[in-house]
């Protein structure tokens, strides 16, 4: 589903933020990527929806050569691939309904897709009763709910989030793990960047540690900790 | 048709406009302003062009006849005139003619009380095939006997058109000019929304949005800001119609006033339109390739 080759990244200011990464994510899957600010996490997801352009090496995500897609087919790339970010980026003056029809009304879907799509996403994340509110009048955790919903209300094969709970409490970030995990049972492929030590070692999941842009680790059901999970194809 | 996806579409806009009330009412009231001076420019070019063509076309020797000729002889050079190949026709306009005609012309502003003899000769009016040659001709019967002076306003026209010619290009620079102006100022107030609603253009570009519906909105609003200063316009060019035109055509009697007003009308909304259209365009378009 994603695949990482040789993939170095130097931003323009010279700050190198990849070294030479390898990185295959079969579909389906759900990978955390841990490690320090700094280390490249952002960087690699962004590589995946084409915010950024790596500098070296190639980056497939879905059968699609990412690196060099053309800037008009990108839109379509988004559409296959829903992002999350640890502040939200809900529309403060649109309600959680419009926010979320939002991303199907702007790639043209008609409204009979919204009106069906719309209430599915939001029954997904558990938002459906607070559809008429505004992202003010609702927790964090809800605020990420819907976000979630409005990623994935395309229908995304791909789920990307970055630091989902860093401006959570406990209770809701278990709770925003949770939804992702049966987000991922129903065949989204899931990558998560954190640094919540708690998150990743309760899952149990395979974890991917950068440090200084380079791969340090590749493990299944790894701990947040190197070296305590079961060794995978090391890379680098 | 999708109604709920026009109903997404012209919220959006509207939310544009809101958004920056007050920078669009500028944008309008200097399109508007642009407008009208186009318009008038362009009613004034039709105008004069029209007065010059009229001028030349009926272009005439006006053949002034001394006092001392006899009605008989001035029958007989008449057809003297008349007989030359390359005049068409002469037409003979006694005094009390010339008197009447210019007292036509100049309707009742001209008091003919006020005259105490008709202080107009006999003369003919001569026609001469083409145009270029009145001077030619002129010169030829100026010399005949028994005529007193053959007139003709070829070089006033000339120079009238000239004039009028140099005065239009002035005039189209400067309009250029004010177009840039309406066009600067409808960018910088499509960036100003462009600025305040960046964060719902990185939703748009991040859930994949083409670049071609993103701008649409703020197309869409470039083009109802310039067409509502040329609808503005075009009132004011109305007001201007009813009010001081008429004055005008009592003042400059001799002035044709006319020009096909839908036409105008039409092409200063086309302006109005393709000047916020390219603005909104040039503005969304910097904004979205950085």
């Amino acid at each position: 589903m994603i695949a990482l080759r040789g993939v170095s990244l130097t931003y323009p200011n010279g700050v190198r933020a990849l070294e030479d990464v390898d990185l295959e994510v079969a579909k389906g899957a759900f990978v955390f990527l841990v490690g320090h600010s700094g280390t490249g996490k952002s960087s690699l997801l962004k590589l995946l929806y084409k915010e950024i352009v790596p500098t070296r090496g190639q980056v497939h995500v879905d059968n699609i050569r990412v690196d060099t897609l053309k800037r008009r087919k990108i839109p379509y790339l988004r559409r296959n691939v829903g992002v999350v970010f640890q502040d939200f980026k809900l529309l403060s003056h649109k309600t959680v309904w419009e926010n979320v029809a939002f991303a199907l009304q702007v790639t043209g879907a008609a409204t009979k897709d919204v009106m069906r799509q719309v209430p599915r996403a939001l029954d997904l994340v558990g938002l459906s009763h607070k559809a008429r509110m505004f992202p003010g009048e609702l927790s964090g955790g809800e605020q990420q709910r819907a976000a979630i919903a409005r990623a994935l209300v395309n229908n995304p094969k791909i789920l990307l989030c970055d630091e989902p709970t860093g401006n959570l409490d406990p209770v809701n970030t278990t709770e925003i793990m949770e939804l992702l995990m049966r987000i991922n049972l129903k065949g989204t492929t899931v990558l998560v960047a954190t640094h919540n030590q708690a998150v990743v070692d309760r899952m149990r999941r395979r974890v991917v540690r950068l440090e200084d842009g380079r791969i340090l680790s590749d493990e299944e059901r790894g701990f947040y900790v190197r070296g305590l999970g079961q060794s995978q194809v090391l890379s680098g | 048709m999708d109604w709920g996806k026009v109903k997404f579409f012209l919220g959006e806009v509207f939310a544009n406009f809101s958004r920056n009330a007050g920078m669009q009412l500028t944008a309008i009231g200097t399109v508007c302003v642009t407008i009208v001076m186009l318009g008038a420019f362009l009613y004034t070019r039709e105008t004069v062009a029209s007065l010059g063509n009229g001028i030349l076309n009926k272009i005439e020797i006006a053949v002034y006849l001394d006092d001392s000729v006899s009605d008989t002889d001035a029958k007989k050079l008449g057809d003297q005139f008349a007989s030359d190949p390359r005049v068409s026709s002469a037409q003979y306009v006694p005094k009390k003619e010339g008197l009447r005609r210019m007292h036509d012309v100049l309707g009742r502003d001209f008091d003919l009380s006020l005259l105490t003899a008709n202080p107009f000769p006999n003369a003919y009016h001569v026609r001469v095939k083409n145009p270029d040659l009145v001077p030619q001709v002129a010169a030829h019967i100026a010399k005949i006997h028994g005529v007193a002076k053959a007139d003709y306003a070829a070089d006033t026209v000339t120079k009238l058109l000239k004039v009028s010619d140099t005065l239009g290009r002035v005039g189209l620079v400067m309009i250029g000019l004010l177009v840039l102006t309406a066009a600067i100022i409808i960018a910088n107030t499509i960036r100003l929304t462009v600025f305040a609603r960046r964060r719902e253009i990185a939703i748009m570009q991040l859930v994949g949005a083409t670049n071609g519906y993103i701008r649409g909105p703020f197309i869409m609003e470039g083009m109802v800001a310039g067409l509502t200063g040329a609808l503005a316009a075009i009132g004011v060019l109305f007001l201007a119609r009813w009010q001081v035109l008429p004055k005008l055509t009592s003042a400059l009697a001799f002035v044709p006033f006319h020009a096909n007003e839908p036409l105008i009308a039409g092409e200063l909304l086309g302006v109005g339109a393709a000047v916020g259209f390219i603005a909104a365009w040039i503005s969304v378009g910097r904004y979205l390739r950085t």
